[in-house]
């Protein structure tokens, strides 16, 4: 195969991580001449979602030492002033990798297939009494099923869709296996807020059309030794069992006194400089609104400045109402798919990409004690560049002042159910507050099969928290209060349910709303009791690692003015961050250009044109051996609107809202 | 929303670069040919709504945008895709060869049921022919999918492909459907809807 690349661009990206794809996006539909390369043979590095056999090779690639390839000399050619830097190696930074087996390799023949629980022994008197079971749960949970419950409840009573199914499966690694290709397994599981700067960019870019999204069905806190959901929305607050009447009013004054922070800031008088749960003790919450508060919607600790749990609350109840139930979106197919949508961007404007290839140096030549890259070795090419944009493990060690401050410690667990079913499949997030022995807060995600996650009858559960110790000392605390991490042979049937006094139905099907997902695969219901226990999960299977957080390193400092770094994924729980930076980079660049503007659909293009004339068309783009050329604005036209003379003045009118 | 199909098929073009799946794509959509047209640049997907049975089937048909030049197709662009066109090049012997390489990297990415078809693209040019027509036949019964010399210069067969690739996807979903009895049930369906719901339900939204 050839690999002879091209050897002059305007903007070379290496490193296919997040603020990458997104600069090299932006850059490539302005008409810049983009060449993106990664060393991987997967898009994403430290962003990317793998399914179970991708992940057993990432780890692989992981545990190797440093590729020799980059011990040895780079050569090539360089002009008198120019000097070789060798480029970094990403696959250093992951350590403390933890794999483990809870399930037998192998089931034995008779076993396969076999169901080992029971459910459930259901009877009509339980029924009603289970009925307001249902009800709590499910108002917290989403609102829009209420319609569908008044349905249910008649059928609950005849016993005849209650649970009798639901063979909880019995797993072995070699089924796991088997299935390999259903998971998508987050390296940097990250969601969306409905209303953040990503959701507003994938919208205004047009790159929404690469991905699809599920919303998250539910928010739960960790609050007296249990899962409890949070009353996200008004409806919420208003239909939730656990927060009494005087404590909803309460709790309706504060939002709403957050959110109109700009004119009631007298309100905030004196508590600039106060941490945030000073002033919501100073409004005499009960303890339980202020764990709500505090831990769930803001999702701060004792510790934060009062105005940014104000700006925390505000971006949670801003996100509230775009899009299903909480403010939070998940990525289907996992976070790693949206960096590949930039990506996908940037080739359709005319991006090269190369995966497998790495830059092995930097070009840096030294002018009058001004440093400038020139370019990057790649294969033995010299490739130059107007601008570099590195992901910041590939950055030569020389660029990073410091080694960066803290690292993300992260547990990924495939469980054989939700940490608290429900009958319908749950999207769920939990921050789990410094408290039980925790003493970072631990941002959990659990996904289900309808997201793509992991096949029917499973879940994932993710855990993300500032690094201490390691990765698994870390979020040891919040494993054993959500999870059963001892291996199960499966010979005990660890089923919780024939000691409840209650049993609810779950009728199957019911989510034709579309937003919660697939029918649940978990037909059990939790019920409140002290086997709460009982109840936890069985891990099949879990990894621990750690990585470095880069977003508060300076990665400026020592960097050439037209090299930019990009930093790996950050503690916080959404893409923002990586947002924010990519914007930087590209206004860094390219002052005067805007930032991703729409680009045109082809759906329009065509449903407007597609009885114009075909001819023309064609003629115009012969005329265009500089297709790539310099005019930015005219990229567009050049690339795509070039059907129908037409379709430029529709898609710029849409541009332009 | 008013619905102006029936279906919306998602389906792929794969093949290595130059094999004419622009090509392919623009004779289908546009019914045009142009052999200025080099690469994939500006390309994302094209639409045609077709009519088969009496039933409006819209056709949403995905281009590379030449990411498959050193193998760099995305994960995501597999994602959904109902049907998969794989293309050679009748006067590339290597093209060929490498449609055994297509098939692994979509079984790896895209969904276990995506409808296949290969095609032999380029057939008018049959003085430079490295490819014949019986091996392109043997390849196609060998993974068991249909099988089409087209031209998308000489407009050969392009329509029947994509008409037989619509009608095979439909009939598949139509068995599925029925197979899944209770309306409510419909596994198959849900599996449909995020594909057309979600990016207009984003877009949609943007207007608020």
């Amino acid at each position: 195969m050839e690999d002879d690349l091209p050897t002059e661009y305007d903007v070379i990206v290496v490193g296919t991580g997040m603020t990458e794809s997104i600069v090299a996006a932006a850059a490539s539909r302005i008409g810049k001449k983009v060449l993106h390369l990664d060393s991987n043979e997967y898009y994403g590095g430290l962003w990317a979602s793998f399914n179970f056999e991708g992940l057993q090779k990432w780890m692989e690639d992981c545990r190797k030492p440093a590729k020799s390839s980059q011990e040895g000399e780079v050569t090539a050619s360089t002009k008198e002033v120019e000097k070789l830097i060798k480029a970094g190696n990403q696959f250093s930074t992951v350590f403390n990798i933890e794999e483990k087996w809870y399930i037998v390799e192998e089931l034995a023949e008779s076993e396969e297939g076999q169901s080992v629980s029971k459910i459930t022994q259901t009877d009509g008197e339980e029924q009603g009494k289970g009925g307001g079971d249902v009800d709590d749960a499910k108002k917290a949970e989403d609102d829009e099923t209420e319609k569908n419950e008044a349905e249910e409840k008649p059928d609950a009573g005849d016993g005849k869709d209650v649970v009798t199914s639901a063979p909880t499966k019995q797993w072995s690694q070699a089924k796991v296996k088997k299935e390999y290709r259903k998971f998508n397994l987050d390296l940097a599981p990250k969601l969306l807020f409905a209303r953040g700067s990503l959701v507003e960019l994938l919208i205004s870019s047009n790159i929404a059309r690469y991905a699809e999204f599920r919303s998250v069905t539910r928010v739960l806190t960790w609050l007296d030794g249990r899962l409890e959901p949070v009353p996200c929305s008004r409806a919420d607050v208003f239909a939730t069992h656990h927060v009494t009447v005087v404590e909803k009013r309460m709790l309706m004054k504060l939002l709403t006194m957050c959110m109109e922070y700009e004119n009631s800031s007298k309100d905030f008088e004196g508590y600039e400089d106060k941490p945030f749960i000073e002033y919501l003790k100073s409004k005499k919450l009960t303890p339980n609104l202020l764990h709500y508060v505090l831990f769930a919607i803001a999702m701060a600790t004792d510790a934060t400045p009062c105005m940014e749990g104000v700006a925390r609350t505000q971006r949670f109840l801003n996100s509230l109402g775009r899009y299903g139930n909480t403010p939070f979106l998940w990525p289907m197919y996992g976070s790693g798919e949206i960096p590949q949508c930039f990506c996908r961007l940037c080739a359709v404007f005319g991006g090269l990409y190369h995966l497998k290839r790495a830059a092995e140096a930097l070009i840096v030549s030294e002018v009058d004690s001004k440093t400038t890259c020139q370019g990057i070795v790649s294969g033995g090419q010299r490739l130059e560049t107007e601008h570099l944009v590195l992901g910041v493990g590939y950055a030569p060690p020389d660029f990073l002042q410091t080694a960066p401050p803290g690292g993300l410690s992260r547990g990924i667990f495939i469980t054989d159910r939700s940490i608290l079913p429900a009958d319908k499949e749950s999207l769920t997030l939990l921050q789990f507050p410094p408290v039980d022995g925790v003493s970072e807060p631990v941002t959990v995600i659990e996904v289900g099969p309808s997201t793509n996650a992991c096949p029917p009858g499973m879940y994932v559960v993710h855990m993300t928290c500032k690094q201490q110790k390691t990765a698994r000392e870390d979020l040891q605390a919040v494993v054993e209060n959500l999870l059963h991490m001892e291996f199960s042979d499966g010979t005990v049937t660890r089923i919780d349910t024939d000691t409840q006094s209650t049993q609810t139905a779950s009728p199957k099907k019911h989510s034709q709303d579309g937003e919660g997902g697939e029918e649940g695969e978990e037909e059990e219901r939790k019920e409140k009791n002290d086997s709460v226990s009982a109840l936890k999960p069985q891990v099949l299977w879990s990894l621990f690692f750690n990585c470095p957080e880069t977003s508060e390193c300076d990665l400026t400092a020592n960097v050439p003015a037209n090299v930019f770094l990009c930093s790996g994924p950050d503690l916080d729980l959404d893409f923002e961050f990586a947002v924010k930076q990519a914007k930087e980079i590209f206004t860094k660049m390219y002052p005067d250009s805007e930032f991703l503007p729409r680009a045109p659909d082809p759906e329009e293009i065509v449903l407007e044109g597609e009885e114009g004339t075909p001819g023309p068309t064609f003629e115009g783009d012969t005329g265009k051996p500089d297709a790539e050329g310099e005019d930015d604005e005219n990229k567009t036209e050049a690339g795509n609107g070039e059907e129908d003379a037409g379709d430029q003045g529709n898609s710029e009118g849409a541009a332009a809202e | 929303m008013a619905k102006t199909y029936d279906y919306l098929f998602k389906l792929l073009l794969i093949g290595d670069s130059g094999v004419g799946k622009t090509c392919v794509l623009f004779r289908f959509s546009e019914d045009a040919f142009n052999t200025t047209f080099i690469s994939t640049i500006g390309i994302d997907f094209k639409i045609r709504t077709i009519e088969l049975d009496g039933k409006k089937i819209k056709l949403q048909i995905w281009d590379t945008a030449g990411q498959e030049r050193f193998r760099t197709i995305t994960t995501a662009y597999y994602r959904g895709a109902m049907g998969i066109m794989l293309v050679y090049d009748i006067t590339n012997e290597k093209s060929f060869e490498n449609i055994k390489n297509w098939i692994r990297n979509i079984e790896e990415n895209a969904s276990a049921d995506v409808e296949k078809m290969l095609l032999g693209n380029k057939c008018e040019l049959n003085e430079k022919r490295q490819v014949t027509k019986e091996r392109g036949e043997q390849l196609a019964i060998e993974y068991g999918i249909k099988f089409m010399e087209t031209s998308a210069k000489a407009s050969i067969h392009v329509e029947e492909a994509f008409f037989t690739l619509a009608r095979d996807i439909k009939t598949k979903m139509e068995k599925k459907l029925e197979a899944s009895n209770p309306p409510k049930g419909g596994h198959q369906l849900k599996s449909f809807e995020p594909q057309r719901k979600p990016p207009s339900w984003l877009s949609r939204c943007s207007l608020l």
